[in-house]
């Protein structure tokens, strides 16, 4: 696998716009305070006072995509479509909503999401339930199907080439990566959108809750640690912009980084009993695995992309698997602690914040390793509920704007 | 040329990019939960037989929606297929998903110890997957509080689950993966999953995909006046809408050198997949129909094959006015004057509308027609549309069935048509560029 990164576009908790993001993560500590600070304007506050969550706060999709149009877009849309728009400009391709390179039938996207319409599902569910299943509105109907976000970012922004939708819990994001590779392989298209979005809603949190997994109140709160208590949701899109890496170059656009390698594994619990379990084997061969695709050997691997969430069990065995598969002292950390929990969108933050480090943003907050002088190699992770488990290498490009071979 | 093909021929040049592995895929079993019969053989002699599923509805109350035909499937059992703590663990699509698999793999006549690996991928479509646990936890929480919320079924709920659910079912510990694509979501799985065993990041895989009807879609779909009140004709002048259908359809696919080692029965080869979106509008096809004319045409080409040498086309076919016309269309701009005599059918008149798991349905169909030489017929046709000129399969008949096109022209603008074919029949150039 040889993927190259060339655009960035999120809204986040933490900043909206790749540039912002960047500036945010100069300081974690600062901007995970800053995504948990604030009132809670997604959930019923008075409801559920101690709800924390990571919201991307005063969101307002018509400043950057106008007035028109959105009224039957739901929130998750309206964030896939400002994050997508943000990475093709960011990448080069659009100029002011125009193509400025590449056509519309040679660019994809590739979304991924866990929850993404649970909302909409909800909200039409409230009308047919307590009212009569004969009003509910028929334009909002689309926005229950899952993969009708993504649709909505090919309509808006004139994407032809292939548009998949992939929901592996909180896998998803990092899922799509191989997805673009194969599509990208066999030239069913030349360019794609990679990443994923996810909101918090109600029913989500609620049952979160219900399951005893959601930490609430003030008590301090680091996923990967042992006073983690429980995940606290984040919502947002993220998306990278990949294409070959040689095409890149050619038509002059920026390499953020390169990635590399995939992995992926799946491991069933052992009781019959159980549906939800960590499993440090699915860890150990899907970071394995990416590693071995990406040709290199688990020493160099200098540092990971922790998908620690605040559930104890789960990340416990993620580190445990990281040691196995890698080596006992590679740098770990857990950007959760600033984007909260966003599953199917997960691996696309993670991504993100690999990038800002390669960039130069400092790791943090490190839950385990030690920091190498240089970053060449990182790894992303993402570790399902349900045993399954995928990772990513993403490389620094060699210089500044170039590909590695 | 395109900005695309000219950058590639210069870039490859100057850098030796890595170059997939190409393998053959074979279809080596068949599952199938439906309106009309549960398993291989049953599905398939339902269709031949040109029996319809379409029936008042019994899953819930339709009173209120105004609409009230489907095609359910009714007796559905899933101890028949599955230990009493699988069923408990799943919801209706889980279940229909691994009962299929199941049906697959018993079809595929496979050692169990030849699934339980590292090597063995499960991909499966769908569009709203558990669709009944979301409804009852909604239920339960609307009406009564989020106290009346049980756990154990919150347990049960993620569209994500489908492929674990398989997975686990057969001790598959490699690639699980969800590809929720509306109307193709089948034909997204199926071809995916046949990619990774092409570029050998699998060696056998169990895909398909699963639907279940639920009473929010039921009513969404009866909102938008897409329903049908009693029948689904496809084609025909006086068609009123769909029928929504529901089941699941899997497949045990291999690669060549998988399948002969372990001497399998080969049904048919996987050839090139098409992709596109329309990018044109969430619930109407293009005008021009666009992208699914793209996605025919890279469907065939990346078989290694023309146009002519396609024996007979399993139609999206949904029987609603807008579809129709525009597939016919699309059929005239890919086989131009042929259009008019290649044999085409649709299921959905038998069926109803799968949703997700309708080109999975339809891909199994399609594998049948490859074994039999026979075309399943559209019941229901009788008014010739002028919009609508095509070699309609109206009756059950025997044909020349080398070459297959499963077309899936979906909600959102999802196009996906998955070529199969007879062993033997296509290039060694299958499935490459």
């Amino acid at each position: 696998m040889e993927l190259a990164i060339t655009g960035l576009g999120i809204v986040s908790p933490i900043a909206i716009g790749g540039a912002a993001h960047r500036v945010a993560l100069d300081d974690p500590r600062a901007a995970a305070l800053r995504a948990f600070s604030g009132a809670v304007t997604v959930l019923p506050a008075a409801e559920l006072p101690e709800a924390r969550v990571a919201e991307v706060r005063g969101f307002d999709a018509a400043q950057y995509l106008g007035e028109k149009g959105l009224r039957n877009f739901d929130r998750l849309t309206k964030f896939m479509i400002v994050a997508a728009k943000q990475a093709l400009e960011d990448a080069g391709l659009k100029k002011g909503g125009q193509w400025i390179a590449r056509r519309p039938e040679e660019v994809g996207i590739i979304s991924a999401t866990a929850y993404g319409s649970l909302d909409a599902i909800t909200e039409l569910n409230l009308v047919a339930e307590r009212e009569d299943p004969r009003y509910i509105n028929p334009a909002r109907f689309p926005n229950t199907v899952i993969n009708a976000a993504a649709g909505y970012v090919s309509i808006w922004e004139d994407l032809r080439a292939p548009n998949v939708t992939i929901v592996d819990g909180n896998c998803g994001a990092l899922d799509a990566v191989l997805t673009a590779e194969t599509h990208l392989d066999h030239e069913r298209a030349d360019v794609f959108l990679v990443g994923g979005g996810e909101v918090v809603s109600e029913p989500l949190y609620r049952a979160l809750r219900k399951l005893g997994i959601v930490a609430e109140g003030d008590a301090a709160w680091s996923p990967g640690e042992s006073n983690a208590n429980g995940m606290r949701l984040g919502e947002g899109a993220s998306y990278v912009v990949v294409e070959r890496p040689a095409e890149a170059l050619a038509r002059g656009a920026t390499i953020r980084g390169l990635l590399v390698g995939y992995g992926t594994a799946f491991s069933a619990p052992e009781s019959e009993a159980l549906i939800v379990h960590p499993s440090v084997d699915g860890v150990a061969r899907a970071l394995r695995a990416a590693v071995s695709d990406a040709g290199i050997r688990p020493e160099d691997v200098d540092a990971v992309v922790c998908a620690s969430s605040g559930l104890e069990r789960i990340d416990a065995a993620e580190l445990v698997g990281v040691a196995r598969a890698l080596h006992p002292d590679v740098l770990c950390a857990a950007p959760k602690s600033y984007y909260g929990e966003t599953f199917g969108a997960a691996g696309a933050f993670g991504l993100a914040s690999a990038l800002a480090w390669l960039d130069g943003a400092p790791i943090a907050p490190v839950l385990c390793g030690t920091q190498r002088e240089r970053l060449e190699h990182i790894v992303v992770t993402t570790v399902g509920f349900y045993g399954n488990v995928s990772a990513v290498v993403l490389k620094r490009a060699k210089t500044p704007g170039a590909a590695s071979s | 040329m395109t900005q695309g093909v000219a950058l590639r021929a210069s870039a490859r040049a100057e850098y030796n990019a890595p170059q997939f592995m190409s393998r053959r895929v074979f279809v080596t079993g068949l599952g199938a939960v439906s309106s009309i019969g549960f398993g291989r053989q049953a599905f398939w002699e339902s269709l031949a037989a040109g029996k319809s599923g379409a029936a008042p509805v019994e899953g819930f109350e339709t009173g209120a929606i105004g609409r009230s035909i489907a095609c359910e499937v009714k007796g559905f059992r899933a101890r028949d297929w599955m230990t009493a703590a699988e069923a408990r663990r799943m919801g209706r699509c889980s279940q229909f998903a691994v009962a299929a698999a199941r049906m697959a793999v018993e079809d595929a006549r496979i050692a169990p110890a030849l699934l339980a690996t590292e090597r063995t991928a499960v991909v499966i479509g769908t569009t709203m997957g558990e669709a009944d646990v979301i409804s009852e936890l909604e239920s339960a929480w609307i009406h009564r509080g989020e106290e009346a919320v049980k756990s154990r079924t919150l347990n049960r709920y993620g569209t994500t689950l489908l492929p674990i659910h398989v997975a686990r079912a057969f001790g598959a510990r490699g690639m699980t993966q969800t590809l929720p694509a509306a109307c193709a979501a089948g034909n997204y799985a199926i071809g995916f999953a046949a990619d990774q065993i092409r570029a050998g990041r699998a060696d056998i895989a169990i895909t398909g995909a699963s639907e279940i009807i639920e009473k929010l879609q039921f009513a969404g779909f009866a909102r938008l006046g897409a329903i049908a009140p009693e029948r689904c004709q496809p084609f025909d002048l006086n068609r009123k809408g769909l029928l929504v259908g529901e089941g699941a359809g899997m497949m045990v696919i291999e690669s060549e050198e998988h399948a002969r080692s372990r001497g399998a029965r080969i049904l048919a080869e996987i050839g090139g997949y098409g992709l596109a979106c329309d990018a044109h509008h969430i619930t109407r096809p293009h005008p021009e129909g666009e992208g699914s004319v793209q996605a025919m045409r890279r469907a065939i080409s990346s078989s290694g094959l023309e146009p002519s040498d396609v024996d007979f086309v399993n139609a999206h076919g949904t029987g609603t006015d807008a579809n129709d016309k525009v597939e016919a269309l699309v059929m005239h701009k890919v086989f131009g004057e042929r259009a008019k005599d290649v044999p085409i059918s649709s299921l959905k008149s038998m069926i109803g509308h799968c949703m997700g798991a309708a080109s999975a349905l339809e891909a199994v169909s399609c594998v049948e027609t490859i074994v039999s030489g026979l075309y399943p017929p559209t019941i229901g046709y009788e008014t010739p549309d002028p919009d609508c000129v095509l070699g309609l399969v109206t009756a059950t008949r025997k044909g020349k069935a080398d070459v297959v096109l499963n077309n899936a022209l979906a909600f959102g603008g999802y196009d996906a048509v998955l070529l199969l074919a007879r062993e033997g029949v296509l290039p060694d150039t299958v499935g490459r560029r």
